[in-house]
């Protein structure tokens, strides 16, 4: 999976049946020196991704590319190659910080 | 397969429901002159990775459909983590 910000969604009119009632967003992957200044760049080629969480702009979300991002929608076939699989809520970066994360779970 | 070097670890807010309780890692592809990739990835961890480790990380999704079930997104997990990684310089390149 790659990070990026929610930039934006698309709607399609017409579409193939497929794709009917899915949310489309906008994302602009996030680069490691972006990440680290945490300045809400992304950096990365933009791409739209499938959305089943309710990202909101702005969120940071990570996704799945590949044959895995239609695998929610098995054993339909849905011409899906990018999911936001999980929102980000925070990063914990650094040895210190890491730890403490994994003492807080 | 490709080797990476784990950066941090990302607290989520919400996730695909076949993934509640994984450890996701983030995680920088590691290049064979050393160099590390510029855009981080999000790696599922089984191994209880330690910051600043160098894990071997699958991006086939066999193996986490296998565990978390047909509809579960996963797809780069981290198969193990490395203890040594020989690379003999080349006489070509010495230089």
């Amino acid at each position: 999976m790659r990070l990026a910000y929610v930039r934006g969604h698309v709607t399609l009119s017409p579409a193939v049946p497929e794709l009917l009632g899915l949310t489309l967003v906008v994302l602009e992957p996030v680069t490691m020196s972006n990440l680290v200044a945490k300045n809400g760049l992304g950096g990365g080629k933009t791409l739209v991704a499938v959305d089943a969480l309710g990202a909101a702009k702005g969120q940071m979300v990570a996704f799945t590319e590949g044959a895995e991002a239609a695998n929610p929608y098995w054993p339909n076939r849905v011409p899906v190659d990018a999911y936001c699989t999980l929102i980000v809520d925070s990063i914990k970066t650094g040895n210190a910080k890491f730890e403490e994360a994994e003492v807080a779970k | 397969m490709f080797l990476a070097r784990i950066d941090g670890m990302v607290v989520p807010a919400a996730k695909h429901a076949t993934l509640e309780g994984c450890r996701f890692l983030v995680a920088q592809r590691i290049e064979a002159d050393g160099s590390l990739g510029a855009e981080p990835l999000v790696i599922i961890d089984w191994f209880g990775a330690a910051h600043g480790a160098t894990v071997l990380v699958s991006s086939d999704g066999d193996i986490a459909r296998e565990r978390y079930g047909n509809t579960s997104p996963g797809r780069m997990v981290v198969a193990g983590i490395v203890d040594s990684v020989q690379i003999p310089v080349s006489r070509g390149s010495v230089g």
